[in-house]
């Protein structure tokens, strides 16, 4: 797959880092809340797509990684939503803050991931066409209360690390390599910080790649 | 666990440098009695413990790949930063020094990881690489959380489990500063060459 040049990708990755990082340190949610009579949180239809293009090589990857992080940030920016709703219950301020400011930033994620793949001639991920995504929502229309949406982070954020460094070894292109040797630290750090939250230990898993997806995790 | 690439040697020993002294300074710190002894902070103390054996797997998984890709190991510390430590450690006088101190070589450590991962040409070690990265990136994230609860409110923010209804909001972010982690503090491949 062909990548974009080195420089100018970079370039682009800074303006994008600016941009998310203001959104990361406000703490409102990156989306707005449902509409008055639309679904509640949790429960979005998943995306669907006509005539869907098909990844292959690189590309799925690439593609891989823009569907987890477009689904980790919806679903992380839905939880805070319905928590300004009051949906959880009384939820802390330092929850709240949490899922808006690492929604954002998996949100980002997926654009840049969708960058490299229009880069290269490919379509942008439509949504996150994932295996996993009909669970993982329905999980979050399950929770009742923060711990749950901490607990549901924590996991989420934890695939998305573990499959963001498990694809290092078959990347080549420098932009891809690039994108994804950023990521992955900083979906680590949102799962450390759901950690914390949650009270627990502090140690990182002795596997870093358990539970990372395939590019036959992708629906499209 | 890895292709033979003899360019990565340098890059490989300058991680391991950088992991050496981290590994070596938190020894240090685990020590004191504020770090890892009777008076310390249960999540600090935790921190440390959980590192120490983060960053021994991390040196022998970069040895082993220096050894396969035909370099000699590197075994020292990190020689810009040895003398920095050696001259902040008499000075650390409670947890938020602790902290600081972590934190600066948890830093340059994982910029430096993040860094190597593009520069490396054997892909199982790229991958292994990032695992190490993302670990000390994950550290990082505790540090700065627990640096915010210091000087916010002091040491009765740090719990386990913390209370959420009296943390500050800010804290919810405060551990994932940048969009995509950073690479300006990655010290140059050559720095802890042998």
């Amino acid at each position: 797959m062909a990548g974009l040049p080195r420089r100018g990708f970079l370039l682009g990755l800074g303006a994008l880092a600016g941009a998310a990082a203001v959104a990361a340190c406000s703490n409102e949610a990156p989306a707005g809340p449902p509409a008055p009579g639309g679904p509640p949180a949790g429960t979005t239809t998943p995306t669907t797509t006509t005539a869907a293009p098909t990844y292959t090589g690189e590309a799925a990857l690439v593609a891989l990684g823009a569907a987890l992080s477009a689904l980790a940030g919806d679903l992380l920016g839905q939880a805070a939503a319905g928590a300004g709703q009051g949906r959880y219950g009384a939820v802390p301020g330092v929850v709240t803050a949490y899922l808006s400011g690492s929604a954002a930033q998996h949100v980002a994620h997926a654009d840049a991931w969708n960058r490299v793949l229009t880069a290269a001639g490919q379509p942008a991920v439509d949504g996150s066409p994932l295996s996993i995504e009909p669970a993982l929502r329905a999980r979050l229309g399950a929770a009742l209360a923060p711990v749950d949406l901490l607990g549901l982070a924590a996991d989420v954020t934890g695939t998305v690390a573990a499959t963001v460094t498990a694809m290092t070894d078959r990347l080549t292109g420098p932009s891809a390599l690039s994108l994804a040797a950023g990521v992955a630290p900083v979906a680590a750090m949102h799962g450390a910080t759901a950690g914390f939250l949650l009270g627990r230990p502090p140690t990182a898993p002795a596997d870093p790649t358990a539970g990372a997806l395939g590019p036959d995790a992708l629906t499209v | 666990m890895t292709t033979p690439v003899s360019g990565d040697v340098p890059v490989l020993q300058t991680a391991s440098s950088l992991t050496v002294l981290t590994l070596s300074t938190y020894q240090s710190l685990q020590a004191l009695p504020f770090g890892g002894g009777s008076t310390s902070l249960g999540p600090l103390r935790d921190l440390i413990a959980a590192a120490l054996d983060e960053l021994a797997r991390a040196r022998t998984d970069l040895a082993d790949a220096t050894r396969a890709a035909g370099g000699r190991v590197q075994q020292a510390p990190n020689p810009r930063y040895a003398p920095v430590v050696a001259q902040a450690l008499p000075t650390v006088r409670g947890p938020g020094d602790v902290v600081g101190l972590a934190l600066t070589l948890e830093d340059v450590l994982a910029q430096t990881l993040v860094r190597d991962v593009v520069d490396l040409a054997a892909p199982s070690v790229r991958r292994t690489v990032t695992g190490h990265a993302a670990a000390a990136a994950r550290r990082k994230a505790l540090l700065l959380t627990l640096q915010a609860l210091l000087s916010s409110g002091g040491a009765a923010l740090v719990a386990v489990p913390p209370d959420l209804g009296a943390l500050p909001p800010g804290v919810g972010t405060v551990g994932f500063p940048d969009v995509l982690f950073p690479t300006e503090k990655a010290s140059p491949s050559t720095e802890g060459a042998v």
